[in-house]
């Protein structure tokens, strides 16, 4: 009976330091495309549309990018790639839910996870926070079931045509102050999904958005930094600048 | 003053010209009419009552005398004038209502009819209640069977109602035979007819012959109160009567038979053991938990309804059943505070089941539907009915302030007195009634959430529902009445206990009134004999003399003395909390008025889930509010699953599938079903003998012509 106590205190802590201390661990992030850098050959091979060639430099669109790897992989000329995780930004322009940032949810926000289409692999990573390596708990983050209880809204996916109404009364439901946060390249641009005659081009198209988590998906601690950005507990808003260099490359 | 007989001239006067006006008035004016005559009757019938119940004079006529039997004579006692001041204070209202609820029957039903039948049933109820002896008695007492029997069975064209009525007078029959047998068996020492020479002789009766007396007329007029194990007429009987039959028949008819009960059983022959006080007692708990286990369960709102008429007349006899074991036991303070709740709830009931009852015909009629899965969002076009239904529902709920509270919770405060008794044996079976009926009073709250939240709030769930508009005055009036005494006698429940206790005290023996409630209003702080100068002031500073100067009457508290070292027992007082129950809502509505007055309030949709469409079938219906009790009590409800198919081609091809559930009401089922199977296999047997030959028969003859005079020989 004792054992799983014994066991508890065995093992220790092993949640993740962040945001206290970076997160060093091997495989946490797949990593992205570095921002502006020297045009090669590798915007040909960009299957999404993610690299762009503007002038004498390579642009990068975060928001389509699917870690492919075949940027940097099987050509003579890579791109500069970047680890870490810290991706998240406030999303531009002022069409936003009306949300204030640093207001009074710093320790205790509810979340609502709306899947407006995804493929399954942002849901997966979102279930992550929930376990005790990210356990959002300790942040003060929480999953709720009903929009009605909820402070901000997490969608993934695309939003298909099924999901539109659906996205858009949730976002109703909710009372003020509220705000978005859309996670993952589909939601952020329709991803390789959409636009399409059953798929939108991001969240952005049906209700107003805060806070982007680009990725495919993005890691756990990515939407970690999201989160803690919407309530502006991070103080890390700019898209270019990075905490950790040391985070993992797939099979470098 | 006018004589009471006067008065009881005037009574049954008004009611034979109620029956020749609904004899030559044509039907459509019938029922105003029957209103026109009914109200002054029911009128009459309360100041009669209440003159009695006041004054303590009883009214007396002789009738005729038969030779050998002694005089036939009408006595009103305060007993009887309790139980037709409730006749009278449910009639009223409910011949206001028929006045506008009768006209659907215009054209396919004679009105006619039912004018003449309803006003005898009213002259026969009031004469049975007064009846003095045991002949004028049972004349009344089958003229009302029959009278209410036709008027249950009023839309007599349907196959279930002409069953239902059947069943009705079937068992009601059954058990007018069995009371008459008791009553036999009370003549026969008593030789005369009259309820004070039976009275007189009761007391030579042996342990025997008390016992068959009991057994006979607890049976007999049980089957009238609804009790297990013969409550199976009730349910289906509500659901065929007019809804203004039903609320006489829960209100008045069911009072009746607990009046049998009292009348032989405490005043004629009280308990001299705790035996048949103890069969009262779990009798009543077992209709009380059996009745409310099926209201929770029951969709159909008359149906619903009476099963909790079963529930409550178990709660008013599991009250009897504690004052007869408490007499038996020498404790007539306790039996009193018991027959008090009983009579409390009694009246209570009567009050709030017409009122809830006229609520389910305002529905009707407006709806066209009674089945609460099929209703709800009532409230936002009709009302004044949901208003009056909500305020039967918390009454028959027992909350404070109605009036359900004061007698349910004075019922299982008498179940927490058997503590006083010697027999250890006794006060398990009262700790285990306790138990039962606080689950009932629980189970009652759920049932009553259920009838009120499916039928009037949320969404309409069927077209019917969504088109029904409130139904005319004379139709919300009377339930109006009705919701006023329930509120009434909710919250003045110290003016009511002191009149009951003068109606109680001839057959205890014993007052009650200063020990329920005491007279607060008259003490000053030097106290008296009965309570210390501490005990006043500990109550004086607690509020309990606030309103001495301006009202009238004992006090506002409700309270049990009990000895030095736990002076107080029990207490309550509903008088102030709902004082302090409007000063705190007002209070709280205040303070979030203040609290909340910077913020916008945005009204948006319900939340659907993101539905494109919130159908009203998608939201909760009664039958999903009431499952878990369903499922928590399976083995008692015990239901039956069928699974019908219809398959073409070589049973390759299903064209239909058909399931649903059957339930067979746990009383059926363990003890009429068996009965019935055991009379049959007798009948059998004796089927045998019909061997269709005439010389066998003549042989019968001949045997038993034998058999008798060698009987008379013998004897």
């Amino acid at each position: 009976m004792l054992n799983w106590v014994l066991k508890g205190l065995k093992t220790g802590i092993v949640s993740t330091g962040y945001p206290d201390r970076e997160e060093t661990a091997p495989g946490v992030s797949p990593g992205l495309p570095a921002g502006q850098q020297p045009a090669g050959p590798a915007a040909g091979r960009c299957l999404t549309g993610a690299l762009r060639l503007g002038g004498a430099e390579l642009q990068v669109d975060r928001a389509r990018c699917v870690h492919c790897f075949r940027c940097i992989r099987g050509t003579e000329s890579p791109a500069d790639w970047q680890p870490g995780y810290e991706w998240a930004a406030r999303a531009a322009g002022d069409r936003t839910a009306g949300w204030v940032p640093g207001s009074q949810f710093g320790r205790s926000l509810h979340i609502r996870v709306v899947d407006a289409g995804a493929c399954g692999a942002c849901l997966s990573e979102i279930e992550q926070l929930n376990k005790p390596h990210y356990n959002m708990h300790r942040l003060g983050f929480f999953l709720t079931p009903t929009p009605r209880e909820a402070d901000v809204l997490l969608v993934a996916g695309p939003v298909t045509e099924h999901m539109k109404t659906a996205l858009r009364k949730a976002y109703e439901a909710m009372p003020t102050p509220k705000g978005v946060i859309a996670v993952g390249a589909c939601a952020l641009s329709g991803g390789v999904f959409g636009p399409s005659f059953a798929s939108g081009a991001g969240v952005r198209d049906v209700i107003p958005v805060d806070v982007v988590i680009p990725g495919c998906p993005p890691p756990p601690l990515a939407m970690l930094h999201g989160l803690l950005l919407m309530v502006s507990r991070s103080g890390t808003p700019a898209v270019t600048s990075l905490k950790s260099q040391a985070g993992g490359r797939r099979d470098g | 003053m006018v004589e009471t007989g006067t008065i009881f001239t005037l009574f049954l006067f008004l009611c034979a010209a109620g029956m020749a006006l609904a004899a030559v008035t044509p039907d459509r004016r019938n029922p105003g009419v029957l209103a026109m005559v009914a109200v002054p009757a029911s009128l009459v019938a309360i100041v009669m009552s209440g003159d009695v119940l006041l004054s303590g004079r009883p009214f007396e006529a002789a009738l005729w005398t038969l030779p050998g039997f002694g005089p036939m004579r009408l006595s009103m006692d305060r007993l009887s004038a309790l139980f037709v001041f409730v006749t009278g204070l449910v009639f009223l209202p409910v011949s206001i209502y028929t006045a506008g609820y009768m006209g659907r029957y215009l054209g396919r039903h004679s009105l006619r009819t039912f004018g003449l039948f309803y006003h005898l049933l009213f002259a026969s109820i009031v004469l049975l209640l007064s009846a003095g002896d045991v002949l004028s008695f049972f004349l009344t007492w089958e003229v009302m069977s029959i009278v209410s029997y036709l008027l249950v069975n009023y839309e007599h064209g349907k196959e279930e109602n002409t069953w239902a009525g059947y069943l009705m007078l079937a068992l009601g029959e059954a058990g007018t035979i069995a009371a008459a047998l008791g009553f036999l068996v009370l003549l026969a020492v008593a030789g005369r007819l009259d309820f004070v020479s039976l009275k007189a002789a009761a007391a030579g009766l042996g342990d025997a012959g008390r016992w068959a007396v009991f057994l006979l007329t607890f049976f007999g007029f049980g089957v009238k109160a609804g009790l297990v194990p013969t409550n199976a007429w009730l349910p289906r009987a509500h659901p065929a009567a007019p809804a203004n039959m039903s609320a006489i028949l829960s209100g008045v008819i069911l009072n009746l038979g607990i009046y049998g009960i009292v009348r032989v059983n405490v005043d004629i022959l009280p308990a001299a053991q705790a035996g048949p006080g103890l069969i009262v007692l779990v009798i009543g708990t077992i209709s009380a938990l059996v009745g409310i286990l099926y209201a929770t369960t029951e969709n159909e709102m008359k149906k619903m309804l009476a099963h909790s008429s079963i529930e409550n007349m178990g709660i008013i006899t599991a009250g009897l059943g504690a004052g007869l074991v408490f007499i038996a036991s020498g404790y007539p303070v306790l039996a009193g505070i018991a027959f008090t709740a009983a009579f409390y709830h009694m009246v209570n009931h009567s009050l709030y089941k017409a009122l809830l009852f006229l609520g389910a015909g305002a529905v009707d009629v407006s709806a066209g539907e009674r089945d609460m899965d099929r209703l709800g969002g009532l409230i936002r076009v009709m009302p004044w009915t949901g208003l009056f239904f909500l305020v039967g529902s918390l009454s028959i709920a027992a909350l404070p302030p109605f009036n359900g509270f004061v007698s349910e919770w004075l019922t299982l405060q008498t179940m927490l007195r058997s503590a006083e008794l010697p027999s250890t044996a006794v006060k398990i079976v009262f700790a285990l009634c306790g138990a039962a009926l606080a689950l009932t009073a629980a189970l009652a709250v759920t049932c009553f959430v259920k009838a009120f939240a499916m039928s009037f709030l949320g969404h309409a769930r069927s077209g019917k529902a969504l088109k029904a508009v409130e139904v005319r005055r004379s139709m919300t009036l009377p339930m109006g009445m009705l919701a006023v005494c329930c509120f009434l006698f909710g919250i003045l429940p110290t003016y009511v206990i002191p009149v009951m206790d003068q109606a109680i005290a001839p057959m205890t023996n014993q007052r009650i009134a200063d020990d329920l409630v005491p007279p607060f209003f008259a003490l000053d702080a030097g106290g008296s004999a009965k309570f210390s100068p501490a005990f006043v002031a500990e109550f004086h500073d607690l509020g309990a003399q606030t309103g001495k100067g301006i009202l009238p009457g004992r006090g506002w508290v409700v309270l049990h003395q009990g000895a030095e070292r736990n002076p107080v027992v029990f207490a309550m007082s509903t008088s102030y909390t709902v004082v302090v129950l409007s000063l705190l809502l007002i209070g709280s509505v205040l303070v979030i008025r203040a609290l909340t007055r910077a913020r916008t309030v945005s009204v948006k949709p319900a939340w659907d889930g993101g539905l494109r469409r919130l159908i009203p079938e998608m939201t909760y219906t009664a039958t999903g509010f009431s499952n878990p009790v369903r499922v928590i009590f399976a083995a008692v409800f015990r239901p039956m699953t069928f699974d019908e198919r219809k398959e073409t081609i070589a049973e390759h091809f299903r064209t239909a599938i058909r399931n649903g559930r059957k339930e067979v009401h746990v009383m059926d089922r363990v003890v009429l079903q068996p009965l019935i199977k055991g009379l049959q296999a007798v009948a059998s047997l004796l089927g045998r003998m019909h061997s269709g030959s005439v010389n066998v028969y003549a042989a019968y003859v001949f045997i038993s012509l034998i058999l008798v005079l060698a009987c008379m020989r013998v004897f």
